[in-house]
This record gives C-alpha cells, structure tokens and sequence, in this order.
C-alpha cells in the first residue's frame, strides 16, 4: 500500500493524463503477479466496503484519543476521510508499511466482521500502526473513492502500457468480465482474449451525445428514432432462472423491482437486454418521482406495487444464448430483440426526412416521455462510449431565475467552497425554496460566490455546514422536469437542477414567481396527471 | 494586564500602546511588515529596524507628514509609561519580531505571526517565558504538519529540476513579502535561474542587505508569480507545472483551491505542533488566541489544561 501511495500521489501531481497513465504503469511493472492483481483490485474500487462513518470515526478517537467535535472540524477542513485520517493519525502511528497482502488481509477481516465494535477494534489497531501514505490509501479504497483523478480507463491504458498489450483489447477484456485483477494477469500473461464474460456483472451502457438542433443530419435514413424515456436505465440479465437488474450506476437494483424479476424468469438465457425501468400504469408512463419511492425499498409491499406498477422496456440486446452480440449492427441486434417477442419493446421508426423529428419529439413528449434518441444505420453496440451514433433529442424546460437562500460545503476539491447551493422562487414578498444544484459555475466562480455568500450569512446550522444566506444572489437555472414535492416549501421539485449561470443583471425581486411555477407544471404536465 | 480587543486591533490600555492595529492610532508596535500588520500612519511606530524599513517601503510617509520611529531590535529594551518593552526575534519574515511587555510584576508576550522552527530567510525564534501569551492561530488544527525549512528547500530545488529536465516550465505561487523571497533565494542557492515578478523582486534589496543571495534575472528557467497570476503565464498547461508552497498546500484541496500541481506543505505561520511547543515553552498562566483556529483551538488547549479563550480581535 506505501509504494500504491507514493504513485497515486504522483497520479496527484499532475493534471496530464499522459503523465498519470505513465506514473501508473511504472508502479504496476515493477509488481509481482500477486501484488499486481492486489493493486489492480484496490484502484479499480473493487475493495470498497461497507464501513460507515460513524465506524471509522470511532475508530480514529479510539486511536488518536482525539475528541469527535475536533475530529469532525478536521474533517470539514479536509473533505476526504483517508487524508484526514492520515494527518490524525501520523504523529501516533509506528508508521510500518502495509504490503498489499497484508491491506487484502484486513479488507476480508472486516467484510466478515459482523460486530461493528470488533470492526472499530481492527481499525483502531490498523490506525495506530501503519504509515500515514498507507492509511490514506487504505481508507480511500475502503470508502471507494480516491479523488486523485484516476478514471477507471486511465487505470486500462496504464495497465495496457504496464504489459504492452493493447489498450482496445485491455478495455474489452475488462467490460467482459469487471475483474480488474484478472485483467490485469491474463494481460500480463497474454492471454486477454481467454477472458469471458461474467453473467451477472453490468457491463458498460451505450450513452448518447446530446443532439444539435441547429444542424440538419446528413442523411435523415440513415437514422433510426426512439422515444427516450424518463426512467431508470437499466440492464436485464437472465441465466437459469436468475434475473437481475443493474443501473448505470452498475448498482444491482433487482430486489426493488419483483414484478419485472418475475417477467423474465421464464426468458431462455443468457440473456442481457439493455432498456429502461419506468413506473407505467394505463399505458403512460408515470412521473419520475413515482418511481423513486420505488427503488428506495428493499422490500416492496403489494400495496406498493399496486400503486405504482413498474415494467422494464428493453431497447438493445448484448447477450443472446450466452453469445455476445454487442459487436452486430444494430439491424441485426433489434431483429433478435423482436423476435424474442417481449412484451415491452422500444418502437423504433425509421427517420424519412429532417422535419419528422419535431413530429416524432412532440408525439413522444404527448405520449409523456422526454424526448428522442436518434440511433445510426449500421452501428454497433459501443459499450462505454458516448459517441456520435446515439444521438438524444432533449429540450430542457424553459429556464428559471432563482434566488440563493442556503449553501454547504462541497466534497473533495470542493471542500473548502460553498459549491452546494440551496435556491427559491418568489412568492410576493416570501422566497420559497425550490431546488438545490451542485454544479454549473466555474472554480473561479464558486470562490467568489464563496466570499460572497459567507458575507452575507445570516444563520449556520447542521454543525456549521449549512448556512442561511440573505437572499441576494440570482441564479439562471436549467432542469429537466418538474414535479410536486413536499421536500421544498414552494411545494415543487425540479429534476436535474443545474446552474446556468450566474445573473449579476438580476436582483431578488426579479426572479421567478411560483405563480409562474403553477403554470409552467399545468403546461407540462397534461401528459401526466400527478 | 488588560488587554482591549476591537475591529480596530490589540490595544493595552495600561501602557497607551496598539498592537498591529489596523485604524491609524497614536502609538503602535508593528510585529512584522505584512500589510494585514503593518499599515497607517500611526504618530508613533515601534518596529525592528527591519521591520521599520520595509514597513516604510510598502507605506511611505506622505509629503508633510511627521511619523516617530522608535527602532528596537531584538533583545533591545525601552521605557514606554512605566513599562519595560523588549523586543524578541520571531520565526516568520524577515525583521519579525515579538513584543514582550513587563507591567507591574506581569510579563506578557504578543507574538504577532509566529513559528517555531527556523525560517529560510529570517532569524529563530527567541522562546520567551511569560504570564499572559497573545498567540495566533492560522493553522490552530493537528491536520497541519509541515515541512522543515531545509526539506522544503530540497522539495522546491527537486521540482524545478524535474519540471527543467522534462521540458516543462517550473512556475511558483509566493506571496509578494516572505514566501516570494525565500523561494528565490532557494532557486538561487541551487543555481536554477527564474523570472520574478516584479512585486516579490522589488523588496529583495531589502533580502541582499541581510546576505542572501537572489537568482540572475533571466530568460528561461523557473517563474515565480503571486498567486493568482500563474493562470495568466502565456504557457499551455502541458509545458507548465505549479508548485504551492504554503502552509494551506498540507491539505490536497489546495490543489484545486489554488490551480497548482505539486504541494510543498511549508509556512512562514506555526503547524499544530510548533504552537504547542511555543505555548509549552512560554508556559503562560493565560492565553489569548487571536487568529485562524481561535476558538476551536482555545478549546482544544483548555482540553490539556491552560487557561485559553479565543479573543474576538
């Protein structure tokens, strides 16, 4: 873990992605097979665990005998549990290095360890032994989040470089099967193409690039349309009766949604379908916040399902009996689709002319779904990729101007700026607030707002970290739905709230009214009675 | 002794006298040259000799106007309304100095800006017993630990090499007075030539006159800038690394706080440990935290028993 750390903080150091690829495969060349697949485990966040906060923040008092209002200061300061633990940690620690093996040891400790006090026991002992680089890595891979800029493809092209293998071929290797360290031995062995793919592991989606409006396609057939639809996005996998659900998030969602599990038990599999989960009763789909109650549950009651039936609606197939299929046209893909003859499947409608995608993007809004994704002619399944043959036709709701009422602290770089903005429209004279964003403004941006919001603080709570301000500073906000929320005092929720930016020309009493939010609901809501 | 805090400073109203205040006051001691310290037209200035010439270099006395300089340097003493006034070195920038104040039986310390280890351009710190100890605490937290001065050498002299060799330019964030001229005189004692801006280079006379040595002016080589304008260098990011060299780079935020690349974890200001070694050696029956950290470093402090508060300055 020390020598992990050493190059991890030079991945740190510099802002080139050329230059932390390199870093990287220097540190992964050097290692044995056993320390490789160990490293290659850690950074690819396969050795994240459930540890909570409150674990390891009595693990640190027990082991730096510091008191938690100081610890939690501290904390605020940093924004990063392993450095701050790290920095508590090394004026008390013997500072002995941690091997890799000795870091996997302790992970399958504590992910068998029942008793929270025996976890915070084994912390502690960890905390007060090894060296502060270890411990900061360690606990960054325990919480799953490194903040050193290391991006999952970063760590493939390293890897590639380490062992002189292909980047095309460490990628797919690493899509088919999502095991890093085996990755990593059959690279350096050779034997990448004998990887397979792992049933039951998510493997990357297809994204889409949002669709210029303002220049015509090329050649309208040569793209297929498809409503895009407003739910969970989600992939399907079956096997031997098994099914389970995976979001983009690669979070296995499976248990929340019993209905669609029971939909294709029967399925012959392997099976992978890619499609979208949506909360749908009487042929329209419901709105989104519908389906959120949804995915909270881990058990779901009948009531529940009554209330708000769910379906999953396939769009892609990319196993079809336990053969991959991502790599064939889309033609040929979508004729394997429909004939497995699903009850739910995406229409899909070849494009004539330019004009038919207004037709189609109104027809798709009436029918109470978000837009269109324009799918090319010919093209494969490119998993992982945003590339330009999905195409998405979203037209965001007009945009708002907000007042800022509330701000937090941010995490990781953003820990020492007010970057999380709570934000309200106008009620005669009461600000109501309707929406919370996090990102839109520029660092520059954000340090500013900072000097100014802390300026005009009227009140602070949740231990300091949320602060009331003045209602001065306007915000042009975008989002792409409302709802009806009892989480905001003007009674509304927005989807995707992001900042547009900031509007110096405006002052509070010329933002948005909540009148003007009645409206714009009744406007866009005839497709979906709440 | 009665300390008096307000918005307009540290005032001993026993004695007549301000401490770095920051209206313009009769009489007033001037711990150290930074402007936060050391600004207005006080009747009366005390300051190191140091102290006093750069304080006039950033401040000059308008056409007409009549300013007394009391100098008193290091372990020199004066007389001022019944109480002895001593001046002690301070670790910090150059002519830093603390003030002791002997009243009445009581000795108290104000320590102005303030570490415990040695500078790279400057004199150590003098420890000074005392009853009442004035203290800041800019990094009154235990997650700030830095670096030696002689390790933050090697750490700035290594960057600059390493950013040369690759092809790269060096670039450093230091402030106009301190930071600036101890990263430069680094540069220099490793022959590595650098660019200065002209707000850190117009105070290096000052530097020559103690003996340090500064790098030749030059095309080439490392830049050294005041923070904030390493954004406006006409470099692609790829042919330019930044180094933060401060007390706030302990902390990886300060990378993206302060668009730098590499963090050089060194400060003219204490860490955590250097205060609670300061406090220990002055072994003071009260304290007075005055900046940064105030209260929840006083808490800390009246943890391990002293008498500690935060004093609203």
């Amino acid at each position: 873990m020390d020598s992990l750390a050493l190059a991890a903080e030079r991945v740190a150091a510099t802002s080139s992605r050329n230059e932390k690829v390199a870093h990287l495969a220097a540190y992964l060349r050097a290692l044995s097979n056993d320390d490789l697949a160990l490293a290659a485990r850690f950074l690819s966040g396969l050795g994240k665990l459930s540890v909570g906060h409150a674990t390891m923040r009595a693990a640190l008092e027990a082991a730096t005998k510091w008191d938690r209002e100081t610890i939690s200061l501290c904390y605020r300061e940093v924004g990063d549990s392993g450095e701050t633990i790290a920095h508590l940690c090394r004026p008390i620690t013997k500072g002995e290095p941690m091997p890799l093996t000795l870091a996997a040891t302790y992970f399958e400790t504590l992910q068998h360890t029942r008793l929270t006090q025996s976890k915070v026991d084994l912390l502690t002992r960890i905390f007060q032994t090894h060296s502060a680089p270890a411990l900061k890595f360690f606990v960054k891979s325990i919480t799953g989040n490194f903040r050193i800029g290391l991006q999952e493809k970063m760590l493939e092209d390293a890897l590639a470089l380490a062992t002189g293998q292909p980047s095309a071929a460490v990628r797919a290797a690493n899509n088919r099967c999502g095991d890093l360290a085996a990755v990593a031995l059959s690279a350096r062995s050779g034997e990448l193409e004998k990887i397979e793919v792992t049933l039951f592991h998510p493997l990357d989606f297809m994204l889409a690039q949002p669709f210029d409006e303002s220049k015509e396609l090329d050649t309208p057939a040569n793209w297929y349309a498809e409503d895009k639809y407003d739910g969970i996005r989600s992939q399907l996998h079956v096997a031997n009766g098994t099914v389970k659900l995976f979001t983009r998030g690669l979070d296995d969602t499976t248990a929340a949604f019993p209905e669609i599990v029971l939909a294709f038990t029967g399925q012959p599999g392997p099976l992978i379908l890619d499609g979208e989960v949506l909360a749908f009763r009487d042929g329209r789909p419901l709105p989104f916040h519908l389906l959120q109650q949804r995915i909270a549950r881990k058990k779901v009651s009948q009531k529940t399902r009554n209330e708000i039936p769910v379906l999953f609606l396939a769009y892609d197939i990319l196993m079809h009996q336990g053969e991959l299929v991502f790599d064939k046209p889309i033609e040929h893909r979508r004729a394997i689709l429909e004939s497995l003859r699903l009850s739910n499947l995406s229409q899909q409608t070849q494009l004539q002319s330019h004009a038919q995608i207004e037709e189609l993007f109104q027809a798709a809004r009436a029918r109470g779904n978000e837009g269109l994704v324009l799918k090319r002619r010919g093209s494969l399944y490119e998993s992982g990729k945003r590339g330009a043959n999905w195409l998405k036709v979203k037209r965001p709701f007009a945009t708002l101007d907000v007042v800022i009422t509330a701000a937090e602290h941010g995490h990781g770089h953003r820990a020492g700026v007010l970057s999380d903005v709570t934000f309200a429209v106008r009620d005669g004279d009461r600000f109501l607030n309707i929406g919370k964003a996090y990102s839109g403004l520029t660092d520059a941006e954000i340090k500013e707002l900072t000097k100014l919001l802390r300026a005009s603080t009227i009140e602070r709570y949740a231990g300091g970290r949320v602060q009331i301000v003045r209602p001065e500073i306007v915000l042009e906000v975008a989002f792409d739905g409302l709802q009806r929320s009892p989480r905001h005092k003007s009674g509304y929720a927005l989807r995707f709230p992001r900042i547009v930016r900031w509007r110096r020309d405006k002052g509070p009493a010329d933002i948005d009214t909540l009148s003007h939010i009645h409206s714009l609901f009744h406007t866009f809501s005839t497709a979906t009675p709440a | 002794m009665q300390v008096e805090y307000s918005p307009d400073g540290i005032y001993l109203p026993a004695i007549g006298l301000w401490l770095d205040p920051r209206a313009t006051v009769p009489a007033a001691w001037l711990s150290h040259a930074h402007s936060d310290h050391a600004r207005g037209l006080h009747q009366t200035v005390i300051a190191s000799a140091i102290t006093a010439q750069l304080y006039r270099h950033r401040w000059p006395l308008p056409a007409g106007r009549q300013q007394q300089t009391l100098l008193l340097n290091p372990n020199q003493s004066i007389e001022w309304n019944g109480a002895t006034l001593t001046a002690r070195q301070a670790s910090h920038i150059l002519g830093a100095a603390q003030l002791l104040v002997e009243h009445q039986g009581e000795r108290l310390v104000y320590t102005g800006d303030i570490k415990r280890r040695a500078p790279i351009c400057g004199w150590p710190t003098e420890p000074t017993p005392c009853d009442h100890l004035i203290i800041e605490s800019t990094f009154g937290l235990p997650i700030y630990q830095f670096l030696e001065a002689g390790i933050a050498q090697t750490r700035i002299a290594n960057f600059a090499l390493e950013c040369l060799a690759a092809g790269q330019t060096p670039v450093f964030q230091g402030y106009g007075l301190g930071r600036g001229q101890e990263i430069a005189h680094t540069l220099a004692l490793h022959q590595i030539p650098c660019q200065i801006h002209h707000s850190i280079a117009a105070l290096i006379p000052y530097f020559e006159a103690e003996g340090y040595t500064f790098p030749v002016h030059s095309g080439g080589g490392a830049i050294l800038v005041t923070p904030g304008l390493e954004e406006k260098i006409p470099l692609p990011p790829t042919k330019r690394k930044v180094a933060l060299v401060s007390g706030w780079a302990a902390l990886d935020n300060a990378r993206a706080r302060a668009n730098a690349d590499v963090l050089i974890p060194y400060s003219d200001h204490a860490d955590f440990s250097e205060l609670l070694q300061l406090i220990a050696e002055s072994a003071p029956s009260q304290i007075d935290i005055v900046h940064g950290y105030a209260a929840p470093f006083a808490r800390i402090l009246r943890d391990r028993g002293y008498n500690a508060r935060q004093a609203a300055a």
